[in-house]
Order: structure tokens, then sequence, then C-alpha cells
């Protein structure tokens, strides 16, 4: 082996460092910009000081939006979607992946084609809307939470993780007596945890981050915090008009600032707990049926 | 004992006692399936038959191609479909090497914390929502106190650009935020392929003398080949399928000439003007290019690598 590094190893190191800190500040800086901008002096923002850390600080903004009304109601909001969206699509997927996991079963591959072909072509957006309509959910927030109930890919990270359990903890689950609802809860899913977690997780996000359900099939009430925060960048929602003596205009900045953190946060906690699961979900699970 | 996995021909009958509670776990799963996946798909027949307000998903009566007909000689959907193509082949050919580029690269990355530390962080931009994206793009691309036209107008004495408005900045806008988005979560995949590589290889290797770089263009990349051919195939295959959510918040009047897609066609046209069976005409002729495309370089797949996805 050789001992010494090589001019060309030092200049690949040097290469290699340069990109990392660059994507580092890439993905970071972002963020960092829009919490000084929402924490800093109204008027540093106006004469342009912000560059990228706070300058003098100011939690107006923050204080506004929680006494903002519709901001609370629509941050409510997107939680009830994300825990009742999630935790119905956890439920469907698993009941479908467990009896799709079993190659024995008659029908199996049948009801697997079916899900398949419906990955590769599917009603598009007028469709599915019209089919929404129809079955009067417009309106009502079961149009936020059953159309998703299942997402193909989800569902099969799932079947083949069921797949790679051992056949003999069923068997012996059987001979203890335990019939197929009790092997599913009491065997299957404690073991799956990392299977769960991954799907549960692209769920979540999904949920959270969605927007344009509410605004097709949504009344402005049942808006989830993503559209609250659409409208305020397009304009539909006015924000910062209680500014006093500052420039109305650099508030409505501030305020913009502190939604997409607040907003954004609680998902950015979440996922690096998941990291080691997610990661071998989508190596695992994904591409191949 | 009897065995779970036997493959007797046990009369149905049979089976079905058997595993009936299989069969009652799947129930809702396969209505849920049959309302919202193939309802509708059936209600893509729309595209040939008139809608009349209140009088049903699936049309009043058949017109044949009419609507198809008029998309032909309508210079918006060309207009569209230009825009589809230029948008994700130009995403195609940026967003593609990149996520092996930084695979590749950090996994040379022999400070353990720091590398993992690096992935983590990459990782975000992808559970953003697209909404938030375009937010934070808006404020850092503003005219008056933006980021980027600060730094301009301070070195080297830029007039500040109205990024977000002018077409010609549209395509680059959406394609670098993609990358932004996504490169750190799709180089999980050529991550795992590179971590498959036999340790075995590297070392041969470096007692035969050949420098890291000597070993990543002859061990490396070489490895992940395989892998990379199949990425390109199935991002081939969803060649028509933009994010749509993206274009429709970056879509404003003035770029609609680069940003208006066939997507976003079909939510003007369907859902803002409710012209609802010309618009699932529209949806309709590019989903099934998107099933030809999936379909043959899945095949392409199959013939080049002995492996299709499905």
């Amino acid at each position: 082996m050789r001992k010494f590094k090589t001019t060309s190893d030092i200049v690949l190191d040097i290469i290699i460092y340069i990109v990392m800190i660059f994507v580092l500040l890439v993905c970071l800086v972002p963020f960092i910009y829009m919490f000084s901008i929402s924490i800093s002096d109204p008027k540093a923002i106006i004469n342009n000081q912000v560059s990228l850390f706070p300058i003098g600080i100011n939690m107006e903004a923050y204080r506004q939006i929680f006494q903002y009304p519709n901001f609370f109601h629509a941050y409510r909001n997107t939680i009830f979607y994300t825990v009742v969206g999630t935790s119905i699509a956890l439920v469907m997927t698993t009941l479908f992946a467990y009896p799709l996991s079993k190659s024995y079963l008659r029908g199996q591959k049948f009801a697997m084609k079916l899900v398949i072909i419906s990955m590769f072509f599917s009603g598009g957006l007028i469709p599915n809307y019209l089919l929404i309509s129809s079955l009067h959910l417009t309106g009502t927030v079961w149009a936020m939470l059953i159309p998703f109930a299942i997402n193909q890919f989800n569902l099969i990270i799932l079947v083949n993780f069921f797949k790679s359990l051992p056949e003999e903890l069923e068997e012996a689950a059987l001979i203890d007596g335990l019939d197929y609802f009790g092997i599913l809860i009491k065997v299957i899913v404690p073991l799956s945890t990392p299977a769960l977690a991954t799907v549960g997780l692209y769920v979540a996000v999904f949920f959270w981050n969605d927007w344009f359900n509410g605004l097709i099939y949504l009344s402005t009430d049942q808006y989830p915090v993503m559209l609250f925060l659409r409208n305020i960048v397009n304009g539909t929602t006015m924000v910062g008009d209680a500014a006093g003596s500052a420039d109305k205009s650099t508030i409505a900045i501030s305020i913009k600032s502190a939604v997409i953190i607040t907003s954004t946060l609680p998902i950015i906690i979440l996922y690096p707990f998941l990291q080691k699961y997610f990661v071998k979900g989508l190596t695992v699970g994904s591409v191949k049926g | 004992m009897f065995k779970l996995t036997e493959q007797t021909n046990e009369p149905l009958k049979r089976h079905i006692k058997k595993y009936w509670q299989l069969y009652v776990m799947m129930i809702l799963p396969i209505i849920y399936f049959i309302v919202f996946k193939y309802i509708p798909m059936l209600g893509n027949v729309l595209a040939f038959r008139k809608y009349q307000p209140g009088m049903g998903p699936f049309g009043t009566r058949w017109v044949g191609f009419t609507y198809f007909k008029r998309i032909f000689k309508d210079s918006a959907f060309w207009r569209a479909f230009k825009n589809t193509l230029v948008l994700s082949l130009g995403n195609l050919i940026i967003n593609f090497p990149i996520p092996i580029i930084f695979a590749v690269l950090l996994n040379e990355v022999k400070a353990l914390k720091f590398k993992k530390f690096v992935q983590t962080i990459s990782y975000m931009p992808r559970f953003i929502s697209t909404v938030a994206v375009v937010a934070i793009l808006g404020e850092l691309l503003s005219p008056s106190t933006g980021m980027l036209n600060n730094f301009l107008t301070s070195i080297f004495g830029i007039e500040p650009i109205y990024f977000m408005n002018e077409p010609q900045y549209f395509r680059t806008i959406y394609i670098l935020t993609d990358t932004w988005q996504f490169t750190g979560w799709t180089a999980i995949i050529y991550l795992a392929a590179i971590t498959g590589i036999s340790i075995d290889l590297f070392e041969a290797a470096s007692i035969d003398g050949a420098s890291r770089v000597q070993q990543i263009i002859h061990i490396t990349i070489p490895s992940i080949l395989p892998t990379v051919m199949v990425m390109l195939i199935l991002n081939v295959g969803r060649l028509l399928s933009l994010g749509f959510e993206k274009v429709l918040l970056m879509y404003t009047p003035s770029n609609s000439v680069v940003s208006d897609i066939i997507d976003t066609l079909v939510y003007r046209t369907g859902l803002a003007n409710q012209n609802y069976s010309y618009a699932t005409a529209v949806g309709l002729f590019s989903g099934i290019i998107g099933v030809i495309l999936v379909t043959s370089s899945n095949a392409l797949s199959k013939k080049i690598t002995g492996d299709g996805i499905y």
C-alpha cells in the first residue's frame, strides 16, 4: 500500500472538500437568510443591510403571525390532515401489502397487476376532479385524505419488506393459535418499524406539504398552512397591515419569512431522526416491483 | 405440520376457507383502487364525450375525435408541448449527471462524521414543500430586497433584475431549484450502488499504485454504470411528468411564453375555464405518450442491461 499521498490525491481532496462545503452552503444559506429576515430589524431590511445574518433582533413578525387567526387555523388544519391522513394511509397500505406479500395466495398476482397498471396509466387531473365532486367530497376534509390513502410506490416498499421477513415466524404464530389478523398486528407490524417509518415519513411529508388539493377541493377555512403561505406569496392574502411605523412591504417580507420558517420547521426537525430508515427503505424497496 | 408455501392445487373453497382473513384484509384496499385509481382511468373517456354540467363525470354523448382534432389545431397546445419537452430535456441533461458526481465525490470523503453531516443536510431540501421553495426563491431573487440582486448590484453594479418575471430566466430557475431540491436525495441510490462495490477491488488497485482519481475512473464509475443506465431509462420514461406544482407556482402572465406546460394547460382549460372534455383530451394525449415512453424505455433497459424496472 502506498504510504504517501500523491499530488493527484491532494488535489482530489481539495476539490472534494470545496464541493462539499459548497453543497452545505447552498443547502443551508436560504434557510439562514429566511430566518435572518424573519427576525431582523425592519430598517435594516429596507436598507438592504441584511446579507446573511440577522441585524437587530425583532420578533414582531412572529408575534404577528401567532396573533393572526387564519395562520393558527391553517396550521391546525395541516396537523389534522397530516395525522389523520398518515394514519389512514399506514393502515390501508399495510392491509393491502400483507396479503400481497403472500405469493401462495390465489389472486395475489392479479391484485399486484392491478396495482402496477395503475402506476403507469392514471386518470388525469380532470377525471379525478370530477370523481371527487360526484362523490360529494368537494368541500369536505375527506377530499384531502381518502384519495391519497394508498401510494403504489409505498405499497411496493412494504410488500418487499414483508416478503423479506422469515416465514417460520408466521408458522410458529399459527401453531400458537394466532389467526392472520393477529399475526399482522402482533408479529408483522412490530417487526416492520423501519419500513413503516419510511412509508410514514413519505406520507406525512406529502400531507404536510400538500396545497394543490386544498386549492381545488376545499373552502378557505379548511385551507392547510401551505396554501395559506401560497396565498401570502401571490398576494391573495394580505399581511403586514398592522405594521405601524415601519415600512409595510418590509414587514410583509418578515412575516412571509416567519411563515416559511414555522411551517417548514417540523418536517426539518423530524427527518434526520428517520434517516437511517428511509435511506434503507429507498434503496431496498423502491423501483423494483 | 402444514407448510405455508405449499403450491398445491387444493380446491378453491378450501383455499378461501384457510386464508379468508387475508382476503378480508384486501377488500377495502381493492375497493379503494377501483374507485380512486380505475374509475378516473375510465373517466378518460370524457375526452371522446361531451360534458354537461351536473350530468355525471363520464359525459353525455359520444363526439369521437372532435377534441383531439381541436388539440392538434390549437397553438396553445403546441406551445405547451414544446415547453414541456424543452424544460424536461434541459432538466434531464443538467440534473441527471449532478447526483452521480455528488455521490462519487461524497464517497471519497474519508471523515465519516463530516460525510454523514453533508448527507443529512443535502436531503433537507427534498422535504421542503414546493410552496416554501418558490416562496424562498421569490425572496432571494426579489428585485428590491433579494440577496442575489443586492449582491449583483453591490459587486457588479448591475441594475436589479426581476428574475421571477422574466421569461428568459424561467427555465434556468426551474432546473436549478430542482438541482437544489433533489441532488442529495437522488444520490442515495448511487451511494448505495457504490457501497456495494467490493473493497478488494480498491485495495488491489491501491497496491498496484493506482491513485484515487484512477480508482474512481476505472473502478467506481464502471461499477455503478448499470445503476446509472436503469436510472437514465426511468428518467426518460418520466420525461413528460414535470413538477407541475412548481411550474404552476412560478407561473406569471409575463413568463407564460415558456412556463405554460401541458399540465398547466390542462389545469387552466379544465379547472379554471371548465372545458372539461378538452382538458381531459389534452391530459389523455400526454398520458399515452407517457405510457409509450415508459414501456419502450423499459424494453430498451431489458435489452441493454438484461433487467427491466418491472
